[in-house]
């Protein structure tokens, strides 16, 4: 568990860092010239690529959540609970 | 923990955590490179009221309803409104700012390619907000 907790603090400052320091950089000098329309249309996709890969990810694993745990799914194995009436209480 | 093993659960939380660290710090790295203005840019004072825009540059000329830049310069725009609240909106550069009386907002652009570009209000500001129009002319300044 510490394990996995440490390797997700490595990962996000692994991706944090990097921008942060990106950011501050820039501190109180003049500004580069910039297109306005490429920076905000590429975060834009960006942004699209991620929620689309997340609603894709989380949609697949309910899909298949539902169709592996069906009752009438050949590898389903019955709870402890199944036959013993208790369910019906 | 009811002996059951969750290792899958703190996988989740990770990754969602990661993402939304990831997507704020992209966010706010992009809306400060945006809102970062040159200091060689050039001031264009923009005052909205029913149902116009005016332009002043800095070295006093005044235009309304058009908007004449050069290609390649950075242009600040100072933008405010003389009675109600407008929005200074160039579709074509993304630049869109809320004019508010009694207020200043900036907002900074770079012209580069040259034409006509429609400028219009993005505020609801009475009877002829739909033709509260202007045009930007962007010519070369070589």
């Amino acid at each position: 568990m510490k394990n996995i907790i440490g390797l997700f603090m490595v990962l996000s400052i692994l991706v944090i860092l990097p921008t942060v320091q990106i950011v501050f950089a820039a501190g109180d000098e003049a500004g580069e010239y910039i297109d306005r329309r490429v920076e905000i249309w590429n975060l834009f996709f960006r942004m699209m690529t991620v929620a689309f890969v997340v609603g894709a990810v989380v949609s697949g694993t309910l899909i298949w959540l539902i169709w592996r745990f069906r009752e009438s799914n050949p590898k389903a194995t019955p709870t402890k609970y199944e036959g013993t009436g208790e369910l019906d209480r | 923990m009811s002996g059951h093993s969750n290792w899958s659960e703190w996988v989740y939380i990770g990754v969602v955590v990661a993402l939304l660290a990831w997507v704020g710090a992209e966010a706010w790295n992009i809306e400060r490179l945006v809102e970062h203005v040159p200091e060689n840019a050039e001031v264009i004072k923009v005052t909205g009221q029913q149902w116009f825009w005016t332009f002043e540059h800095e070295d006093g000329t005044k235009e309304t309803g058009e908007l004449h830049v050069k290609k390649g310069v950075p242009y600040k725009f100072e933008i405010t409104s003389k009675d109600v609240i407008h929005s200074f909106n160039i579709p074509d550069y993304l630049v869109l700012m809320d004019a508010v009386p009694g207020r200043i907002n900036t907002v900074w652009f770079l012209p580069v390619d040259e034409g006509e570009f429609p400028i219009q209000c993005r505020e609801y500001c009475g009877l002829i907000h739909y033709n509260m129009r202007g045009t930007l002319y962007i010519e070369d300044g070589a």
